[in-house]
């Protein structure tokens, strides 16, 4: 390294070493939280100076704690709308980036303002729609997962079709033209150009629709009161929000273990999330 | 026709694709069905309605877009479409604790309240029970004249000693044709059993007091369907439709008769959000701070997240550390690390007072929970801003730079006329988009602070941290009065300002014109 590299890497580094001590500083009180038997949150002293691993346990054996019906509630829950918006959504990008039918235009539009509509407050009208649901068939209904599996894919049309149109803009549509004079119908374009093209990105989706759905935590506080059908967001909250008083280590234990498998996903989709997060952008 | 349907030729294609439709069919069937079954006949012409459409979309021949976006609009019509429509509708009500339920159930409510027992204060000994085919049905004995009836809800009959069982002190035990309640049945039944009325036959009922007693009340209260009023008979007041949901007395309007109902009240939710000085001047508060909530927070993230961007963009030691640790906010579940943020700001065992050696009551402070709240946000943001960021760092062409340097310019010079120019450009939409997410980051709020500290001892629902979107949540959801129709009311002026702003950019970034 020359000197000049040298100099000028220091207030980088300084940059750097202040953001790393920023970001771990929770991610290290959180840790240290989850081994300690008494269950402050760091009450005296900053550093561990109890080691155990009751915290962790009593996930697994309290009976009144079922964490791991959480942790499979949300994994089923995210898993199935990760997959189910994903093909929504790249059915409907399809249609709306490469075929061309009156109302397109509008359609796009609609779709967006809609989406930004500030839909919490249909909170009541989707309650009383889901009692009712409940009534007819429970297993849709209000209190099970299921039921907030449609809710949640109902916005994956519209929140999808805009993620996917900057990526879809890339795909030249001389690609579908010269496969369409070859006698390909639009059907086979889809499946045999278009989604083989899409994979990447249609991964990407499906990751960040994962992780959304396994973050949420509104609607599914108000409609799944049953703890044992709890996801895993709405049964930690409990810990810290008023129900168990505010009993940190568990709380700590359970954020853990559920982040790891985010974390892990996370980082080994980054090279392809940060490729669908700058599509749109770097277009211009 | 049908290999088309498909995509794909070939006879299992042809098998897949009407197993798939008529699985959905068969499902959707039963649902109707079943829902007819249950009397639900507004969900079962959703779901005709949706059976068709689906139909149609996938076995006519043309229509091609419509059968890729046939299932996502259905789920997007029921799941989004039409709260938001029940949303823009309520907010055209006064809609409210108190006025919640239909003018008609209302009505019978009332009416069902409007009783006063009789002069006498007649009361009977009741055994009360359920008839075998599941009817509530009693037998009455007058506490005074000690004479016995048996009860329905058709009217009553006098009994004979021989249709009745008494115990030892002569209370009466049991009867012919009625089951005694479990004491569970009874408990479970409380609002049921207080509402029962068995019709005396003189205009009058019988009325369950508790498990064993009954009162002779007198219908006091009366519609009049034409005049569309209330009389209360016994004490001659007249009540009169206020228009805003309410039945009140003719010559006192601060006489109310509870419950209202929602009633349609036009504009008058936005009259009173933006007129009415008890309201709008906590709504300005919060919309000045959502404003700068959302600012400050695109601002200190992009700063954050540019500067890291710019730091780690050529080869440095460490890089591939300091960017695997450094993404680790946005990778954590966001509602974790708020919530985690919340116990170190905590006064008594916070990690942030014991490293400072302070004793701050950080969210009882308006200033300083608004940091707390900035801080943290910038925590969980800064990630996202550096990932785009050095996503569109790599796209501003490296002769730019050249051309730069050679024509003499320092780098200071290059980043401010050159590079972050471009970069605002190239990340206009999304910092817009950044803008508009977090005006309406409800998770951050309501998890940190819940949205305090607020002044409660002046009855104030909106505390300093609110947002437009945590404070229509409390207005409408909130533990005192409940008002959907103003929450609809804030929640539509949000949309004008987040829509307005994505349709701005939507011009801007030209996305349109390329399609």
């Amino acid at each position: 390294m020359s000197n000049k590299v040298g100099k000028n890497s220091l207030w980088k580094h300084a940059l750097a070493i202040s953001l790393v001590l920023f970001t771990a500083f929770p991610i290290y009180v959180v840790l240290v939280t989850s081994f300690d038997p008494t269950g402050g949150i760091s009450s005296d002293s900053l550093l561990p100076v109890r080691f155990s691993l009751d915290n962790y346990t009593l996930l697994f054996t309290d009976p009144t704690v079922p964490y791991w019906s959480w942790i499979k509630n949300s994994l089923i829950i995210a898993t199935a709308t990760a997959i189910t918006s994903v093909a929504i959504g790249a059915a409907g990008a399809f249609a709306f980036s490469r075929l061309r039918f009156k109302g397109r235009k509008t359609g796009l539009k609609a779709l967006l303002l809609i989406q930004v509509f500030p839909s919490f407050l249909s909170l009541t009208a989707i309650y009383v729609m889901m009692e009712q649901v409940f009534l007819i068939t429970p297993t849709f209904g209000l209190g099970s997962i299921w039921g907030l599996y449609l809710i949640y894919i109902g916005g994956s049309l519209g929140v999808n079709v805009w993620l996917l149109k900057g990526f879809l803009d890339t795909i030249p549509l001389e690609l579908d033209e010269s496969a369409r004079l070859d006698g390909a119908s639009v059907p086979q374009v889809f499946w045999l150009i278009f989604l083989p093209l899409a994979a990447p990105v249609l991964a990407v989706i499906g990751v960040l629709s994962f992780i959304g759905t396994f973050n949420e935590f509104v609607l599914a506080s108000l409609f799944l009161q049953d703890v044992e059908r709890r996801t895993v967001a709405v049964g930690l909250q409990q810990f810290v929000g008023g129900q168990f008083g505010e009993t940190w280590g568990p709380f700590a234990a359970g954020s853990i273990i559920a982040s790891i498998p985010l974390v892990i996903l996370f980082l080994s989709m980054q090279r392809f999330i940060i490729g669908g997060l700058t599509a749109g952008a770097t277009k211009g | 026709m049908f290999y088309k349907l498909a995509g794909l030729r070939g006879p299992l294609a042809l098998f897949l694709k009407l197993g798939a439709l008529g699985a959905a069919d068969a499902f959707l069937i039963w649902l109707i069905a079943a829902s007819i079954n249950k009397n639900s006949l507004v969900i079962a012409g959703v779901v005709t309605a949706a059976l068709i459409f689906l139909n149609y979309s996938f076995i006519t021949k043309g229509a091609i877009p419509l059968k890729f976006l046939a299932v996502g609009l259905i789920f997007f019509s029921i799941f989004v479409v039409t709260p938001t429509g029940y949303t823009i509708l309520m907010s055209t009500f006064n809609f409210k604790t108190g006025n919640e339920i239909a003018k008609e159930a209302a009505l019978k409510e009332i009416i069902n309240n409007g009783i006063v027992s009789d002069d006498e204060g007649t009361a009977y000994d009741l055994f009360l029970g359920k008839t075998s085919n599941g009817k509530y049905a009693g037998i009455l004995e007058n506490q005074i004249s000690r004479e016995v009836l048996y009860a329905d809800e058709n009217g009553v009959r006098p009994v004979s000693d021989s249709e009745i069982s008494r115990d030892i002190s002569g209370l009466i035990t049991g009867a012919e044709g009625i089951k005694a309640l479990t004491e569970e049945e009874f408990a479970n039944a409380d609002a049921e059993i207080s509402a029962l009325r068995f019709p005396l036959g003189d205009g009058s009922y019988a009325a369950p007091q508790g498990a064993d007693v009954a009162a002779r009340l007198i219908q006091s209260v009366f519609y009049d369907p034409v005049k569309d009023q209330l009389e209360d008979r016994v004490q001659g007041i007249i009540y009169v439709d206020n228009g805003d949901g309410n039945f009140v007395a003719q010559d006192d309007p601060s006489n109310r008769l509870d419950p209202g109902w929602r009633n349609f009240s036009g504009v008058d939710n936005f009259k009173s959000l933006f007129l009415d000085e008890k309201l709008r001047d906590p709504f300005i508060k919060v919309f000045i701070w959502t404003i700068a909530f959302a600012f400050l927070s695109v601002g200190t993230t992009f700063a954050v997240g540019m500067a890291l961007a710019l730091a780690l963009e050529a080869p440095i030691r460490f890089r591939r550390f300091y960017r695997g640790f450094l993404i680790l906010p946005y990778a954590i579940p966001g509602f974790m690390s708020i919530l985690i943020w919340r116990g170190l700001f905590n006064t008594e065992y916070g990690a942030i007072n014991s490293v400072l050696g302070l004793n701050i009551d950080w969210f009882d402070s308006p200033w300083l929970a608004k940091f707390a709240v900035l801080l943290v946000n910038l925590w969980l943001g800064f990630p996202y801003m550096y990932l785009i960021g050095s996503g569109a760092l790599q796209s501003i062409p490296a002769e730019l730079e050249e051309a730069a340097s050679i024509d003499g310019a320092t780098e200071k010079q290059t980043f401010y006329t050159i590079k972050l120019p471009l970069l605002l450009q190239i990340l206009g939409p999304l910092l817009i988009a950044s803008f508009a997410f977090n005006f309406n980051n409800f998770n951050i709020i309501y998890l940190l602070t819940g949205g305090g500290p607020t002044n409660s001892v002046e009855g104030e629902v909106a505390g300093a941290t609110d947002i437009l979107i945590s404070y229509a949540y409390k207005t409408a959801f909130g533990s005192n009065v409940q008002d959907l129709g103003l929450s609809s009311a804030i929640s539509m002026v949000m949309f004008v300002i987040v829509g307005t702003m994505s349709m701005y950019t939507l011009k801007k970034s030209k996305i349109m014109d390329s399609l």
